[in-house]
């Protein structure tokens, strides 16, 4: 057994910066999500020089806080208060050494065959169909053990979904996860106490500073350098962790960068550097969510929600009608958020948590886009965006499919956490509003973390900003490594895909450096 | 000028002083009524205000009242204390729209009055009862603006109710005891601020047992959340 402090590779942390930085490598990567950490490995393990740099800092266990409020205030991008203009949406996207990794459920779905040919149509693709991902999901899926959730950790919430969909002839299975170990404390969004979860701080990211990858944390890159066709390294500063307080400065040059800051973060890092990689004029266009919303439905016997994976089933019955549903678990308080009632009978309400399960539905949402801009020179995102009524109707559509699926599975009552609809539903007779008259976009409490889109790849320069190895159309030396290159919806959750793609740019660009 | 329109004015004049002073002494009741009054500032407190805190206290309790089926309210929970570290610990920006949102909720009653004869009042300064009608306003408005208004009241207070173990336990809902395995990263990252030197484990702390078995739903709870010894 290694002694991890001396790898060739290294880590460092804000306590570390006293001067300006200045290094070289072959390969800069910008952002520690999954999709960069995959991009840094492979890089690392091709024999690449490269330099990982984070905004955020790691997490140790403990960092994490189980209260939901401050641990987003923590370890989300503005405290977790992040929204949409437009429709009002919330998005959380996470600032920490793994990114979103840290704090989402660990699902690693593969994109689904009619997906990737309606993206390739759309896009003039030619190397991007599931055949063709097939060896990246592979290779990820085996370095982190991602397997369906195992029986044992589910918990009665999550087999109450099997149960009601089983009973109403909808197919469920268990979510694969890149999980291992898991123990069923549900507390995939808060930090995984039991380090089952194979977040990229202690899984990708370790295995690259074996390789020799140097990581710099608490740096946040402003801008892009660039020369004609080529960028030749990033400039930023040093920032104090929670409070973003900019520290030295900093300037890594490399003979390519890769950039993995996010879908919202990385059109900002390309219009702020003199509009780079935009002769397409996509770059922050094409904005896209995966709205959510979730239903509460309360059991005659106590469920126990407090021990079981966070989201340990899904249901993929519906996905070409364009939802996909899951069960859900997160920190109590910001469920009971969604609890009717003030004064005595909310309390009386959360009293009954004890007896919930939580399901969630994702919407493909094909139709509603929107764009970002930076929000004056903050580096923070001005995102807008419309959920269009198609869209919502197929999300109405699926809040009413959930509460059939509790009343399925023996559910006494159904919380649907709609405007304008009874606060509690009994039956299914009592549910039968919900289809007669289905709520609106604006009736629904809506959140989203996948995001994807304004930095496309497509087959045509004209129309989109990456080609399919994730390298601008504009320049000989910048790769795009996140989600935000994903011309089209998956469906599905983003992150496998996104890291598939990642490690086709990466072993494309070791070839090239 | 004519000897008409001389004299229109004369008469005018001590009118539009009249109004104008009346008008002033409208507008500095009116402030007076928004802003004088508040207690003292908590020296505990790091964030709220005065006015800020006799907000969150009023809504607190109206959100989670005494008497009630949990044995704690609002006050008793500290919930305007935590509310003072979660805002700590927000970005400055968001730090101001949390902000905004309690002086929204704490004066709209000075124009939107509040049930009873005395609605007219500050948030802070209305009875238990009309502020949970109050609250329950914001909660069924057709707007989904006043809504999103409420919802992001109700998260931050009750997050801050969530937050104290005894209401945890008391829903059935603590955490369950973990006892975390060291990996790899364990020996690279320190905690959040010190320098690397501080890391304590070593390599041999890898080798340590960790039960890894599924947790009993049942089994025990994270320190600290437990029941408080005798």
């Amino acid at each position: 057994m290694s002694d991890p402090r001396s790898w060739p590779g290294e880590v460092r942390v804000f306590a570390d910066y006293q001067h300006d930085v200045s290094e070289t490598a072959d390969v800069v990567v910008v952002g520690s999500g999954p999709c960069g950490a995959v991009a840094a490995y492979e890089l690392a393990a091709a024999g690449k020089r490269v330099v990982l740099l984070e905004e955020g800092p790691p997490f140790t266990p403990s960092d994490f806080e189980l209260d939901g409020a401050l641990s987003m205030a923590r370890t989300m991008r503005e405290g977790g208060l992040r929204f949409t203009m437009g429709h009002v949406m919330p998005t959380m996207q996470a600032i920490a050494l793994g990114g979103g990794s840290l704090v989402n459920s660990a699902m690693c779905i593969r994109c689904p065959d009619y997906r990737l040919e309606e993206w390739a149509e759309a896009a003039d693709l030619a190397r991007t169909s599931r055949r063709d991902l097939e060896p990246h999901y592979d290779a990820i899926a085996e370095f982190l053990g991602i397997e369906p959730t195992p029986e044992e950790v589910q918990g009665r919430r999550n087999l109450l979904f099997r149960d009601g969909c089983k009973a109403l002839g909808y197919s469920s299975e268990p979510c694969p996860r890149n999980v291992v170990h898991c123990r069923g404390s549900g507390e995939c969004f808060t930090g995984c106490r039991a380090r089952a979860k194979q977040s990229m701080d202690i899984s990708y990211v370790p295995a690259a500073m074996r390789l020799g990858a140097r990581v710099l944390t608490s740096v946040r890159v402003e801008e892009l350098i660039s020369n004609g066709r080529r960028v030749t390294g990033v400039a930023g500063r040093v920032v104090a962790p929670f409070s973003g307080v900019p520290g030295p400065r900093f300037r890594i040059e490399a003979n390519a960068v890769v950039l993995a800051a996010g879908v919202l973060a990385t059109p900002l890092l390309l219009q702020r550097s003199g509009n780079l990689a935009n002769a397409s004029g996509q770059v922050g266009e094409h904005l896209q969510f995966h709205p959510g919303t979730s239903v509460l439905g309360f059991f005659p016997d106590p469920v126990d929600p407090v021990f079981g994976a966070t989201q340990g089933y899904q249901s993929l019955q519906f996905l070409r009608e364009g939802f996909k549903l899951e069960t859900l678990w997160a920190p109590p308080g910001v469920l009971a958020v969604r609890m009717p009632g003030l004064g005595h009978a909310f309390q009386q309400q959360l009293l009954d948590m004890r007896y919930a399960s939580v399901f969630d539905a994702i919407v493909s949402c094909t139709l509603s886009e929107g764009r970002v801009r930076e929000r004056g020179k903050s580096l923070q995102p001005d995102m807008r965006w419309n959920f269009h009524p198609d869209d919502a109707a197929i999300l109405a559509h699926a809040v009413w499919v959930m509460t059939e699926i509790f009343f399925a599975a023996g559910a006494r009552k159904v919380v649907p956490g709609v405007a304008g609809h009874p606060d509690e539903m009994h039956s299914l007779a009592e549910a039968e509003v919900l289809r007669q008259r289905p709520p609106r976009a604006t009736d629904m409490v809506c959140a989203s973390t996948h995001v994807f889109g304004t930095a496309r790849m497509h087959g045509d320069p004209r129309r989109g900003v990456v080609d399919e190895d994730g390298k601008a159309h504009d320049l000989d030396n910048l790769y795009i490594a996140d989600t935000s290159i994903f011309p089209l919806s998956p469906s599905v959750n983003p992150m496998f895909t996104g890291m598939a793609l990642a490690r086709r740019s990466a072993l494309a660009l070791a070839d090239r450096v | 000028m004519s000897r008409g329109t001389a004299d229109r004015e004369a008469l005018c004049w001590p009118s539009v002083t009249v109004s104008a002073l009346l008008g002033l002494a409208l507008l500095g009741w009116a402030l007076l009524r928004a802003t004088a009054g508040y207690g003292r500032r908590d020296p505990v407190l790091r964030q709220l205000s005065a006015r800020e805190y006799a907000l969150v206290r009023g809504a607190a309790e109206a959100a989670f009242p005494p008497g009630g089926p949990i044995p704690l309210s609002g006050i008793d929970v500290r919930i305007p204390e935590h509310v003072d570290r979660y805002l700590a610990a927000l970005p400055t920006r968001n730090r101001v729209l949390i902000r905004l949102l309690f002086v929204l909720i704490e004066h709209a009653t000075l124009i939107f009055k509040a049930p009873g004869w005395d609605g007219w009042r500050r948030f802070s300064a209305l009875s238990l009862e009309q502020r949970m009608a109050v609250l329950e306003g914001w909660a069924r408005s057709p707007i989904q603006v006043r809504r999103l208004v409420f919802q992001g009241l109700r998260a931050v207070l009750t997050m801050g109710y969530f937050a104290c173990p005894a209401v945890l336990r008391a829903i059935g809902l603590a955490p369950l005891a973990i006892e975390t395995p060291v990996v790899d990263a364990d020996l690279l990252y320190p905690p959040i601020g010190q320098p690397r030197s501080a890391i304590r484990l070593g390599v041999l702390d890898r080798a340590r047992t960790v039960m890894r078995l599924p947790l009993d739903p049942h089994g025990p709870l994270q320190p600290g959340f437990g029941e408080p010894s005798a």
